[in-house]
């Protein structure tokens, strides 16, 4: 169960930013999860959150979030929940290997070069049944060479080294 | 004006045709889009860590000063790699635009125009970027429409116009994308005008026959650089 303090820093809150939620429940009404017949409750999210209930990682939430933003727009307080699910979804490991393909080519390569991600993801995309798609994506298939990019900055080694303290800071 | 331009990811690779589009419809504008050199990804939605992706548009916004004066400052024309730009610069005096900011006005009257859209109709389709959060949105949120009005194209699916493609779930969940992008796909009418990358592909993965432009794809046909949509 990750720590409330941690995610909400992920998220750039303080645990007591949620206090500020009315419980008006807006961001569920406007949540695209709802278009898929799936009952959405960002608000519960934030609630268990708040009172450091146990989270399962089979809230529709966490699972179908679009990062569509419609609550952040309706929300009183502007929330940013979708920032929140993310931080919630990257310590509790639950990304797909296209996801994790994806973060990896950012290390790599320092931009997402889609041949590496395609690739690495490809017993994924595979199973998933994606190469269904392939005629429909011909225009999308540019090959080009990558690019590797030499300076990022602060960037990578602040991501590690956050990762640390934040680690550091919950066993102790 | 000179900016300084950041392609992102997908603009180098998948969606080259509208980094191409881009800069052609910029340079008929008399824009010059001077790529920032050695740029790195913004991290688009993949980083549960919020500081470590501004420091990702921060180190983008640093490599982007040599080229462009503040006031004309960063174009980003993805809609998540402008709205991550846009944060990460948040109160500084520099700017950062995604091109229908900068291509709003009177852009029928800035462009040669060389044919109309008289018996067409299209759905402008923002999806979610470019609306939400207000923060990031774009000033201007019917430039496509009046565009597509001006040269006498018919406007429908206005209901759909900010509903959320699901194109951030397609390689997580691509049942849910399928769904939401068939939402969208039947609120809209004739041809789909989109701006992002992802929308373009969730719309175009899942619609049998329908026609999904860029933006750009229509500029440049109403200025004949295209023959057809």
């Amino acid at each position: 169960m990750p720590k409330i303090e941690s995610i909400a820093e992920l998220a750039g809150y303080k645990r007591e930013d949620f206090a500020v939620c009315l419980g008006c429940k807006i961001c569920g009404s406007v949540c695209t999860i709802n278009d898929l017949s799936v009952a959405a409750n960002p608000q519960a999210l934030l609630l268990s959150l708040f009172l450091q209930r146990e989270l399962t990682p089979d809230d529709p939430v966490l699972l179908y979030c679009t990062n569509c933003y419609n609550c952040t727009g309706a929300c009183p307080w502007h929330i940013r929940i979708p920032e929140i699910i993310r931080a919630l979804k990257g310590e509790m490991s639950l990304e797909t290997p296209f996801e994790k393909a994806f973060k990896s080519s950012i290390k790599v390569w320092g931009r997402v070069y889609e041949p590496y991600v395609f690739l690495k993801a490809l017993p994924f995309l595979l199973r998933g049944g994606y190469l269904a798609y392939v005629t429909r994506w011909k225009e999308y298939m540019n090959f080009h060479l990558p690019h590797k990019v030499k300076n990022m900055g602060h960037a990578q080694t602040k991501d590690s080294q956050d990762r640390k303290d934040r680690e550091d800071r919950n066993t102790r | 004006m000179r900016y300084a331009y950041y392609p992102g990811c997908s603009l180098t690779g998948s969606a080259r045709r509208l980094d191409k589009g881009l800069k052609k419809v910029f340079a008929k504008l008399g824009h010059e889009l001077a790529e920032i050199p050695d740029w790195n990804c913004c991290g688009a939605f993949e980083f549960g860590d919020r500081r470590a992706l501004v420091e990702l548009s921060k180190t983008n916004l640093e490599k982007s000063k040599a080229l462009s004066a503040a006031e004309a400052g960063v174009v980003a024309p993805c809609p998540a790699c402008y709205k991550n730009l846009k944060e990460a610069n948040s109160g500084t005096a520099r700017a950062v635009y995604h091109p229908l900011e900068l291509l709003n006005g009177d852009l029928a009257g800035s462009l040669n125009i060389k044919k109309d859209l008289k018996g067409q109709v299209f759905t402008p389709y923002y999806g979610c970027l470019l609306m939400r959060p207000d923060e990031t949105a774009i000033g201007d949120k019917e430039v496509m429409e009046r565009f597509i009005d001006r040269l006498d194209g018919e406007i429908g699916g206005t209901k759909v116009r900010a509903k959320c493609c699901g194109g951030n779930q397609f390689f997580i969940n691509k049942w849910a994308t399928e769904k939401l992008s068939h939402i969208v796909l039947n609120g809209s009418k004739g041809t789909i005008v989109v701006f992002c990358p992802l929308c373009h592909m969730a719309l175009t993965s899942f619609s049998k026959n329908r026609k999904i432009i860029y933006f750009t794809d229509l500029l440049l046909y109403v200025t004949g650089d295209r023959t057809a949509l």
